[in-house]
């Protein structure tokens, strides 16, 4: 009914192709992460130092994204194992 | 603050941000794209011809646990760059002026000023079903300045911000007419 996909997949699936696009991939994002991650803590530190919800939401943020970095490596969520598959 | 400074006799009165609700729809997006991985695979079930696309969503494999870690990554840092921008866009209200400072985006910002002496009128407008349910709405200060209006939309109590603008604003009047 829907060979194409199928056969893109198959392609992919074949081999290590799939393995590599994949972790390259994940290389530029995570590359993008950090560049975000350190702009967005610059914001908060630089014009909301003074509020008390500057280091809890940075401290939240490096903790749910440490936890999704380690279940798509490792497939171990840390705190989020039970809501994660 | 970094995004204007205090004057020696002047002092933060409020600082109010836009209601939740509004962060809530902001947010609603990416709570959506979120679930589209944990509910696509049950959607496919239902349709017998793409029942042998289910094995894509089999997340204890290796490769769909990557993709769906890097997918639920990339919708958190989303979520949470717009609430960054949600926190830091504040309206100010200080004993001599109104500040309203827009975080449009990361090294955008936008800072409007307005000197409580220059105020000739303020305005609240609540109109619609949700703002009226939720206490949400604008306040639409008109201004002898260079600045014609200064609209602060959907902040939480309107009319709360609006009776405080008021009695600075007479404040003001007192002080500079003695």
């Amino acid at each position: 009914m829907f060979p194409l996909p199928m056969k893109i997949f198959s392609f992919l699936m074949s081999g290590s192709s799939m393995g590599t696009f994949v972790t390259w991939a994940f290389y530029i994002i995570f590359a993008f992460w950090v560049l975000y991650t350190l702009v967005a803590i610059y914001h908060w530190l630089k014009y909301s130092h003074a509020s008390l919800i500057a280091i809890p939401s940075i401290i939240v943020h490096l903790a749910i994204s440490f936890a999704l970095i380690s279940y798509a490596l490792f497939g171990n969520a840390s705190f989020l194992s039970s809501i994660l598959p | 603050m970094k995004e204007f400074e205090l004057a020696p006799d002047e002092h933060i009165v409020r600082e109010s941000r836009k209601h939740w609700f509004v962060f809530l729809a902001v947010l609603l997006p990416f709570i959506i794209i979120a679930i589209i991985p944990f509910a696509l695979p049950r959607v496919i079930t239902l349709v017998p011809q793409l029942a042998q696309y289910a094995t894509w969503f089999d997340y204890t494999a290796t490769t769909p646990r990557l993709v769906l870690g890097i997918w639920l990554l990339i919708t958190w840092t989303g979520a949470w760059s717009a609430f960054t921008r949600f926190y830091l866009s504040v309206f100010v209200l200080t004993n001599k002026r109104i500040a309203n400072i827009k975080q449009h985006g990361y090294f955008s910002i936008e800072v409007s000023i307005l000197f409580l002496s220059n105020v000739q009128d303020v305005t609240t407008d609540v109109s619609g079903f949700l703002p009226s349910i939720f206490g949400m709405g604008d306040i639409i200060v008109q201004s002898a300045g260079a600045i014609d209006e200064f609209r602060m939309r959907n902040i939480p109590r309107p009319e709360q911000m609006r009776d405080m603008l008021l009695r600075y604003i007479s404040e003001q009047s007192k002080n500079t007419s003695v």
